[in-house]
């Protein structure tokens, strides 16, 4: 029994059966692909991103003893590829060593002729040196690490071996580097004459010294004081006659006004430019001078930077001379900045403000070392901590521990030329190297996405500025203004899409027979065809110049283009309906072609005249600020919304008894009665618009500043454009979708109640569709959000926050292709570009992910219906 | 007995006490150039219940929808003869169509109540026209509802989901919806075809209820139905009225071969 009924079942085929699983397994493997692909993508992401948010480590450390010190030091000094480190006493005494051993190397010394050095200074480049001395002098002193590559060929004999790298012949270190070629690197000496600086003779107590390069020419700056409180300040500038070679030095000394006597001076201060001047007591008491004008020096300010009973231990300068760098006795390190301020009571308008606190150490404050290319820089504490920190960031970046702890706290730390290495030395020649891997010190969750405030900056701010023309700029990586202009974007776009869009979608799916729908669907979804770098293209050169010129007109259109077609549709309906059917068709869609040209041309022709009344005559210079009030402007945004308000509030309380009165009628009169309503809606709209306008600039509202403000060229008002141009096919082949899945039989329920096509659309039909067509807006945001060549070639790129739609923007894709040239491989400004990416991945998946889940909740109720 | 086929319609329908509402003269329609009514005329009585029977394509419900020209959206669409209101021609161009609509209430094969509360399904006619007295729309609500038969059952929940009923309870609401603007004329287009025999007898009764007061077309495929609730019944066959009278003579003594052989089985 049983075996007649198997063999009545028919044999699936086996070649069917193969197919299939070829399939299967064909499908599965592609779909599992493409979701790894997606991943993938993500992981990689992040993995560029994520070591912008590590700090430092330390990649190696040694310890070791050099000679004990005869004096105190003066300075360390390091070559850039940490091989030879430097010790600078203040008798001049010269230590050198290979800095990775601790092997001493021979080095000259400075012959200071046995004068007393009762001050020292080192420049933020470490080769530059002053010492100060007892009778009021001052020398200075280059100690500098001479490096020369060589072939390997010509290298010495006889050499003793320091470590696998580097052999030395007593005086220079031979290290082999990549390219079988050799770097010879040994230590050479200058010394200058010297200066008398205190007009009194008396001995130096506190000086600062500065070395740049204003045009090759190098600059000394060099402010000291003596120990009755006389400050001078020196600059010199030398030539080099290109012709003769000789070098002159211009030499500037300025005696700044005495500081009253009995002043304990610790520290001294001086920018390059010799234009301030800081004195510090070791109560924390700070006295500034504004050297700027030499003729006119005075003391500027006097203020405190540390709390009462806490020493100031560190005052110093980070690279770039923007952040004063406050070290306490009680462990605290702050960031001054000397900012203009309005009402500040100093004599020149300027006030030292404290921005940044930076997380205390737990003992007093000894030694400060700033970085020379960065905002980087390390300060050592007492008890032997040594933290290496970022002044934007105020990240503490490596903690580091000294190997012996010098209770006379004579503690030196140097941060090497490249911030890879940290050197710590005290008078007793117990030393520390610690190499450094701090890839991207200046990133941070705060840098990246919060607010910072940056040096010369008068408050903290949301700022990009990835590059700049000096060597002291500091990049300001904040993603904010692109976020910000993505959004502005995305929000300007939609605000021009959306609506027309919408209302396209509602046209063609209700208001059109199938036929002509099925011709005008394919021809809007040709739209989003056109490769967006052609609507860029477009929108930057032909369309901006456009707007431009017409602004006025533009804006007018804005007005004029549906008041055109609203007068038009009401004409049409008084027209008598033999006639109305009989141009149905094409007629009336040439007609409503005429009717928007008709509005565009009034809008070209009343351009002009609507200047004058609204804008002054000068739409560009009243978007400035520079003349007109804000009324006119208060008046054309109100009109809309007033004339809602007004028809909003006559429909609600007079419309049953007018539609009443209107059956009695004759239906011309009863039409005649309506144009009546209609013109005394306009008026009233009109009047109250008015007032409304007055009383808003009255209370001194105006709207420059805020959505409209100075006028650019590349403004977002042409993005919205071409964006909207993009964006609308999208939209409208989703929303129309929507709008067309909603059950015919709702639609016809709808008409059999006597509802009219539009009251159906409104009423039934949108919101049956309201998470169709809601998808289909958040996945056109998602494609304005993405979009790239429209923002990059439209938009201006100024990444600025202000909402002002005559004004650019920078969106992220944009960014990340306008950078990418400038970001070289594993930089900074390289990984932020990914994290750029990261965030736009980010913002589209969100975006695109609502939309699903909203699409996928739509479905689910449209399938009860 | 007659053969069909010579296009006559064998008319016998029972008059009415107040006389007829609906008076179709030889109506002809075609939808892109194809012709599914061929010349059909009846009266409607007004009160009464009206069916319209016979086999699937038969053109029963395009001779319903001509009727609140619902046929309009098709395009394509072209008719000749009149359908006459009372006194007015409803496919004359100046007849103002949503007004026709609003003059008759429709109930389609499927309940189809829209996706928003019970008593806004149930005002939904008169908001669209205009009315926003609450107290008229309060008082609409639970008349049409008591109507429909279905007050007793909802009156707790007006607020909630009208997707939310049984579909026996939604298609009342969607006669109650159709009668909340008092129409003269209640167009059922095969209402009980998707429920099951209880709710089915519901509607029914509830016709038989409204009987009176509205004049009722009602296309129906069940011939039991027609000859419970109906006065008088319409059988079409291929686009053409072929007879149309009391419901009792119809269905057990017809006039014609053609409508014996339909009400009793012989095909359909």
């Amino acid at each position: 029994m049983a075996q007649t009924q198997t063999s009545g079942l028919k044999q699936t085929r086996r070649a069917v059966l193969v197919a299939d699983k070829i399939a299967d397994t064909v499908i599965t493997i592609g779909g599992v692909l493409v979701i790894a692909a997606v991943l993938g993508m993500m992981v990689f992401l992040v993995s560029e991103a994520i070591p912008l948010f590590k700090g430092g480590r330390v990649a190696a450390y040694s310890h070791y003893t050099v000679k004990k010190a005869d004096s105190p030091v003066a300075g360390l000094s390091v070559d850039e590829f940490k091989t030879i480190a430097a010790r600078v006493n203040r008798s001049g005494q010269v230590t050198a060593w290979h800095a990775p051993t601790g092997a001493p190397i021979k080095s000259p010394s400075f012959d200071l002729e046995h004068k007393q050095v009762t001050a020292s200074a080192q420049a933020i480049d470490s080769r530059y040196m002053a010492f100060g001395f007892a009778d009021g002098a001052v020398r200075f002193a280059t100690i500098e690490p001479k490096t020369e590559v060589m072939n390997r060929r010509d290298l010495p004999s006889g050499l003793k071996t320091l470590d696998e790298r580097d052999s030395t012949d007593g005086t220079t270190v031979y290290s082999l580097i990549p390219g079988n070629q050799i770097r010879k690197t040994w230590i050479e000496l200058q010394l200058e004459e010297a200066i008398a600086m205190s007009p009194s003779a008396r001995p130096i107590v506190a000086m600062d010294y500065r070395f740049s390069r204003f045009g090759e020419r190098p600059t000394k700056a060099l402010a000291a004081i003596d120990d009755q409180g006389a400050g001078t300040l020196l600059r010199a500038e030398s030539k080099l006659n290109l012709f003769t070679g000789q070098v002159k030095t211009d030499v500037q000394k300025t005696d700044l006004p005495p500081l009253k006597n009995g002043v304990n001076i610790q520290h001294a201060l001086v920018n390059e430019l010799a234009s301030s001047v800081y004195f510090a007591e070791k109560s924390g008491k700070v006295y500034r001078f504004n050297t700027r004008d030499v003729s006119d020096i005075r003391l500027a300010e006097t203020t405190k930077v540390t709390p009462d009973s806490v020493d100031l231990n560190v005052f110093g300068y980070l690279a770039g001379e923007g952040s004063v760098v406050v070290g306490g006795s009680d462990g605290s390190v702050s960031i001054f900045f000397l900012l203009r301020r309005d009402g500040a009571t100093t004599a020149d308008g300027s006030m030292l403000v404290k921005t940044r606190a930076f997380e205390p150490q737990p003992s007093a404050v000894v030694a400060f070392s700033p970085g020379q290319q960065s905002k980087m820089f390390a300060t050592a504490d007492v008890a032997g901590g040594v933290w290496v920190r970022y002044g934007t960031s105020t990240n503490t970046l490596v903690k580091v521990k000294r190997s012996t702890v010098d209770s006379k706290s004579s503690e030196r730390i140097l941060l090497s030329p490249r911030s890879d290495g940290l050197l710590s030395m005290n008078a007793t020649g117990a030393a520390d190297l610690w190499e450094l891997d701090i890839p991207h010190p200046e990133s941070s969750l705060r840098t990246l996405f919060g607010r910072v405030w940056y040096e010369d900056y008068p408050e903290p701010s949301y700022t990009w500025q990835s590059t700049g023309a000096t060597d002291a700029f500091e990049p300001k990586l904040s993603l904010a203004p692109l976020i910000f202009g993505t959004l502005k974007a995305t929000f300007y776009s939609l605000l021009f899409a959306i609506p027309i869009a919408l209302l396209a979608a509602i046209y063609t799916s209700e208001f059109v027979s199938p036929d002509v729908r099925g011709k005008i669907k394919p021809v809007i979804e040709v739209m989003a065809s056109v490769p967006s770098v052609v609507l860029g293209f477009v929108a930057a050169l032909v369309l901006a110049p456009v707007v431009e010129n017409w602004i006025a007109a533009v804006l007018l259109a804005f007005v004029a283009l549906p008041c055109s077609l609203i007068v038009a549709a009401y004409l049409w309906q008084l027209l008598p309906p033999p006639l109305a059917l009989r141009i149905q068709g094409l007629p009336k869609l040439t007609i409503f072609f005429v009717v928007v040209l008709t509005g565009a041309y009034a809008a070209y022709w009343l351009g002009p005249t609507f200047e004058r009344l609204f804008f002054d005559g000068n739409f560009k210079a009243w978007a400035n600020g520079d003349r007109g009030g804000g009324a006119p402007f208060h008046f054309m945004m109100a009109l809309p919304v007033v004339a809602i308000g007004v028809g909003a509030v006559v429909s609600r309380f007079f419309g049953a008894r007018f539609s009443a009165y209107m059956k009695t009628l004759h239906p011309l009169n009863a039409a005649a009665l309506d144009l009546a309503r209609w013109l005394g809606i306009a008026a009233a709209t009109i009047v109250i618009s008015f007032v409304l306008a007055a009383g808003l600039q009255c209370l001194g509202f105006d709207p420059r500043g805020g959505f409209v403000g100075t006028y650019v060229q590349r403004n977002t008002l042409n993005v919205g454009f071409a964006m909207g141009f993009a964006v609308i096919p999208i939209i409208y082949t989703l929303a129309e979708d929507a709008l067309n899945a909603v059950p015919e039989h709702l639609r016809a329920a709808s008409l059999a109640c006597g509802a009219t096509v539009w009251q159906t659309a409104i009423w039934i039909i949108l919101p049956t569709a309201v998470s169709g067509v809601f998808s289909a807006v958040m996945i056109g945001m998602g494609r304005a959000v993405g979009e790239t060549m429209i923002v990059v070639m439209a938009a201006g790129n100024t990444p600025l926050m202000d909402m002002n739609i005559f004004n650019g923007l920078r969106a992220l894709s944009a960014n990340i292709a306008v950078e990418l040239p400038e970001a070289p491989k594993d930089g900074t400004l390289y990984r932020v570009l990914f994290l750029t990416g990261l965030v736009l991945f980010a913002m589209t998946f969100v975006i695109n992910t609502v939309a699903e889940i909203v699409r996928l909740r739509f479905r689910k109720r449209s399938m009860q219906l | 007995m007659r053969e069909s086929g010579n296009g006559e319609t064998v008319y016998h329908a029972k008059q009415g006490p107040e006389g007829s509402l609906l008076t179709i003269e030889d109506f002809s329609l075609w939808y892109s150039g194809k012709q599914a009514l061929f010349d059909v005329s009846m009266q409607v009585e007004k009160g009464f219940v009206t069916a319209l029977i016979g086999p699937s394509g038969c053109g029963k419900s395009t001779l319903l929808r001509a009727i609140n020209r619902m046929n309009d959206l098709i395009a394509g669409l072209r008719t000749r003869g009149r359908i006459l209101l009372g006194d007015t021609d409803i496919y004359n161009p100046s007849v103002d169509v949503i007004a026709l609509r609003k003059a008759m209430g429709m109930v389609f094969q499927k309940p189809n109540p829209f996706p928003m509360s019970i008593a806004a399904n149930v005002i939904y006619p008169l908001r669209v026209d205009g009315v926003r007295d609450k107290s008229i729309l309060r008082e609409t609500v639970e008349r049409a509802l008591r109507q429909a038969a279905l007050w007793d059952e909802v009156k707790d929940r007006l607020q909630d989901n009208a997707l939310g009923l049984s579909g026996g309870q939604q298609q009342r609401l969607c006669i109650a919806r159709a009668i909340a603007a008092d129409p003269d004329v209640l167009l059922m287009d095969e209402p009980c075809s998707a429920l099951d025999p209880v709710a089915t007898g519901k509607i029914e009764d509830l016709i038989d209820d409204l009987r009176g007061r509205y004049t009722i077309i009602i296309v129906t495929h069940n011939m039991q139905q027609a000859a419970r609730v109906s006065d008088n019944t319409a059988f079409m066959y291929l686009g053409a009225l072929i007879e149309c009278g009391e419901t009792s003579t119809i269905f057990t003594n017809p006039k014609v071969k053609k409508t014996m052989e339909y009400v009793t089985g012989r095909f359909g």
